[in-house]
C-alpha cells in the first residue's frame, strides 16, 4: 500500500552547520492519526513545514501519495494537504466567516466569488469547531484559543485527505482539547483523512492517536561520539511503545511517574522540587 | 461587522460610486474662477462657427484637468490598496518601495539637465519621472528578493533606505538648483496638476483603467495573501506569480500618475484605509470602491487648490494632506472600534 507521506532521509539545518532534521525516514499509511512530539527546537515544525512543502529539504525527499512533493503544483497541494500553523494574527481585520471562507478561494468563479458550495463547506466547519458564533466576528477580537479553532476549521473547509497541524490544543481549554481531538479522530474515520498533529499533550495524544513520532534532542558536543554516523535521533511506532515512560524521560530529560486507568496509560512529569518527586523514581 | 460580501452589493456600491463620481466630475468642471454655464457650453460650438467662451473653458482646460485628476488619485489608491496587502502593513502606501524619490530625482535630472525635447508630447520631466519611478521600484524589489523571499520587512528596509537616499540627492540638486529651475520642481514635488492634451490623457487614463481592471481578478488571491504569504500557499494561492503581477501592475501604474501630475502625497495612504474603515477588507470590495473614492478624492481637492488663491493655483499635494488628513482622523476615531489591528 502507497503510504499517504512519506519522508525519505530527509535532512534540514536553517544553518547548514547545526543540522535540525538528521536523515528523517518516517511512513504515514493512508488514514493514520500521528502523534509528533519532541522538546522545544528539536524541530517538530521544521518536519511539517517540509511535509507541507513549505520548506525543501538540504536532502532527502518527500513522498505525496508515492510522487515526489516538489512535482505537485500550488493548488494540486492545497487539495491534498490543509496546514494549521501555530498562532499568528493577520494584519487586516477579516471576519471569521471571511478567513474560512478563504480555503476555498481555488474554487472561486471565473468573477473571483464563491459558489453557494463553498459558503455551506466554510459553515460546516465553522458547527463543526464550535466557532459559528462568532463568525461574523473580526478574527482579531477572538481568543487566542477561538482563534485556534478558527484555523483548524480553515483547515476543514479545505477538504484534504491529508491534515497537518502544528500545535492545534496549545491554547485551547480542557473542553475544547478534548474536542478538537474528537473531531479530528471522528474526520479520520469517516474520510478516511490522515493526520499528523505536533503536540506537547502526550496524554491526550496517548488517548487518540494510533501512532506516535518522537524526535530526541541532538546530543551535545561532550557526548561520547556516536557509533554509527546517522544514529536516529526519533523513535517512530504505535503509541504505547513510543510514549512509554523511558522514551518520555529520555527525550524530555524530566523525571515522570506513569499509570493507567482502563485501556488509557498516562504519564505525570515530575520536578526535584515535586511535593512527591519520589514518585517517578528518579529522586535525587 | 460587514456582512460577506455578494456580487450583488458589490455591484450596487461600485455603480453607485462610479455614478457619484460622474456627478462630482460634472460639478467640479463648472466650478472655477471664471463662471462657465453648462447651457452655453453644450450650445457654443456651432458646425463651422467659432466656439463660445465657456465651450472653449469647458473642453480645453476644466474637463482634461478633472479628468487627469481623476484617473491620478484612482491609480494612486488602488495602489496603496496592493502595496498595503502585498506588505501585509497598514502603513504602507504607492510610494513606500521608492516609486516617490526615483521619480523626483528623475525629474529634477531633467530640470538641471535643462532638456528641452518632448517625446510624444510629453516633457523631458515626465519621462525622466517615470523611467526613475519605475528603475527604483525594480531596484528595490531585487534588493528585496536578496534579502528575504518570505519577509517583507526586507523589502520594506530597502524601500525606506532607497526612499532617504534618494531624497538626499533630489535636496542636493534642489541646493543647488537656480531659481526658475527651483520653482518648477517644488511644484512638481508637491504634486501638481496643469491641464494635459487628450492623447496625453487617452492613453494614461487606458493604461490606468486596464490596471486596475486586471488588479480587480487578484482580488480573492490579495485577500489571502494579505492574511499572511505562508498560508496563501497552503491554501492553494501562487503566491509569488500573484505578487509579483499585483506589484508590476501598481507600480507601473503609479509611475504613470506620478510622471502626470508629480508627488501627490496622502491619497494612497487614506483613501485605502477609509473605504476599509467604512466597509471592509474584502479586496474585490476595496479596490473598486477605493479607485472611484481616490478619483472623487482628488478631483475635490484640484478643484480647491485652483479656487482658493484664485487666480493663482496651489499644488493639489498641499490640499489633499490639509482635507485629507483631519478628515481621515474623524473616520478613525469614529470606526477604529470596528477594526482590530495586530497588537
Amino acid at each position: 500500500m502507497t503510504a499517504a507521506i512519506q519522508v525519505n532521509q530527509v535532512s534540514f539545518g536553517y544553518d547548514p552547520q547545526r543540522p535540525v532534521l538528521n536523515h528523517i525516514d518516517i511512513s504515514v499509511r493512508p488514514g493514520a492519526f500521528l502523534a509528533v512530539a519532541g522538546p522545544n527546537g528539536v524541530g517538530k515544525s521544521t518536519l511539517v513545514q517540509i511535509m507541507a512543502g513549505m520548506l525543501r529539504p538540504q536532502s532527502g525527499v518527500v513522498l505525496l501519495e508515492g510522487r515526489d512533493l516538489r512535482t505537485y503544483g500550488v493548488a494540486e497541494l492545497a487539495r491534498r494537504i490543509a496546514v494549521v500553523r501555530q498562532e499568528f494574527v493577520p494584519a487586516f481585520g477579516f471576519s471569521v466567516f471571511e478567513t474560512v471562507l478563504m480555503a476555498r478561494t481555488p474554487y472561486y468563479g471565473q468573477w473571483g466569488f464563491e459558489g453557494k458550495e463553498d459558503r455551506d463547506r466554510a459553515a460546516k466547519a465553522l458547527e463543526l469547531t464550535d466557532t459559528a458564533r462568532f463568525a461574523s466576528r473580526p478574527l482579531g477580537s477572538l481568543s487566542a484559543g477561538e482563534r485556534q479553532r478558527v484555523f483548524i476549521a480553515r483547515a476543514l473547509a479545505q477538504e484534504t485527505p491529508l491534515l497537518l497541524l502544528d500545535e492545534p490544543t496549545s491554547f485551547l481549554d480542557l473542553k475544547h482539547q478534548v474536542a478538537v481531538y474528537d473531531l479530528l479522530k471522528s474526520i479520520g474515520q469517516d474520510t478516511n483523512a490522515t493526520i499528523v498533529a505536533v503536540t506537547h499533550d502526550i496524554n491526550l495524544a496517548s488517548q487518540y492517536c494510533d501512532e506516535a513520532l518522537l524526535l530526541y534532542p541532538p546530543r551535545q558536543s561532550g557526548d561520547s561520539p556516536p557509533a554509527s554516523p546517522f544514529p536516529p535521533l526519533y523513535r517512530i511506532g504505535p503509541t504505547a511503545e513510543v510514549f512509554a515512560p523511558p522514551e518520555i524521560q529520555r527525550a524530555f530529560d524530566v523525571g515522570v511517574f506513569s499509570g493507567a486507568v482502563g485501556r488509557e496509560r498516562f504519564i505525570i512529569p515530575l520536578g526535584a522540587m515535586a511535593k512527591d518527586a519520589n514518585l517517578s523514581g528518579r529522586s535525587t | 461587522m460587514h456582512p460577506p460580501l455578494t456580487p450583488r452589493t458589490l455591484l450596487f456600491r461600485t455603480s453607485l460610486a462610479a455614478a457619484l463620481l460622474m456627478a462630482t466630475m460634472l460639478a467640479c468642471a463648472l466650478i472655477g474662477p471664471q463662471d462657465v454655464s453648462l447651457k452655453a457650453a453644450l450650445s457654443g460650438h456651432p458646425a463651422g462657427g467659432t466656439p463660445s467662451p465657456d465651450y472653449e473653458i469647458l473642453v480645453r482646460v476644466r474637463i482634461p484637468r478633472v479628468l487627469l485628476a481623476a484617473m491620478v488619485g484612482a491609480a494612486l489608491a488602488s495602489a496603496g490598496v496592493i502595496f498595503q496587502a502585498l506588505l501585509r502593513n497598514p502603513l504602507a502606501d504607492p510610494y513606500i518601495l521608492g516609486v516617490s524619490s526615483g521619480a523626483g530625482l528623475g525629474a529634477m535630472l531633467a530640470v538641471i539637465g535643462g532638456l528641452s525635447w518632448t517625446l510624444w508630447g510629453r516633457s523631458p520631466i515626465a519621462v525622466f519621472a517615470f523611467a526613475g519611478a519605475l528603475t527604483t521600484v525594480w531596484l528595490v524589489w531585487g534588493i528585496g528578493r536578496i534579502t528575504g523571499k518570505y519577509q517583507v520587512t526586507g523589502l520594506l528596509l530597502a524601500g525606506v533606505v532607497v526612499n532617504a537616499f534618494f531624497s538626499a540627492m533630489i535636496m542636493f540638486l534642489v541646493s543647488i538648483a537656480k531659481g526658475q529651475q527651483l520653482y518648477a520642481t517644488i511644484f512638481w514635488l508637491m504634486g501638481n496638476m496643469t491641464e494635459e492634451d487628450f492623447f496625453v490623457l487617452w492613453v494614461g487614463g487606458g493604461c490606468i483603467l486596464a490596471g486596475i481592471v486586471a488588479l480587480f481578478f487578484l482580488g480573492p488571491q490579495l485577500n489571502v495573501i494579505s492574511v499572511g504569504y505562508q498560508d496563501a500557499r497552503s491554501i492553494g494561492v501562487p503566491v509569488e506569480r500573484i505578487e509579483l503581477a499585483a506589484f508590476a501592475i501598481s507600480a507601473f501604474i503609479t509611475a504613470v500618475a506620478v510622471s502626470l501630475s508629480g508627488l501627490i502625497g496622502f491619497v494612497g495612504l487614506i483613501v485605502p484605509h477609509a473605504v476599509r474603515l467604512l466597509f471592509g477588507p474584502d479586496h474585490r470590495q476595496l479596490l473598486p470602491l477605493s479607485a472611484l473614492a481616490g478619483a472623487m478624492f482628488l478631483v475635490v481637492a484640484d478643484t480647491v487648490a485652483r479656487m482658493v488663491v484664485a487666480p493663482a493655483q496651489l499644488p493639489v499635494g498641499v490640499v489633499t494632506a490639509m482635507i485629507g488628513g483631519p478628515f481621515f482622523l474623524f473616520l478613525l476615531i469614529r470606526h477604529s472600534k470596528k477594526v482590530y489591528w495586530p497588537t
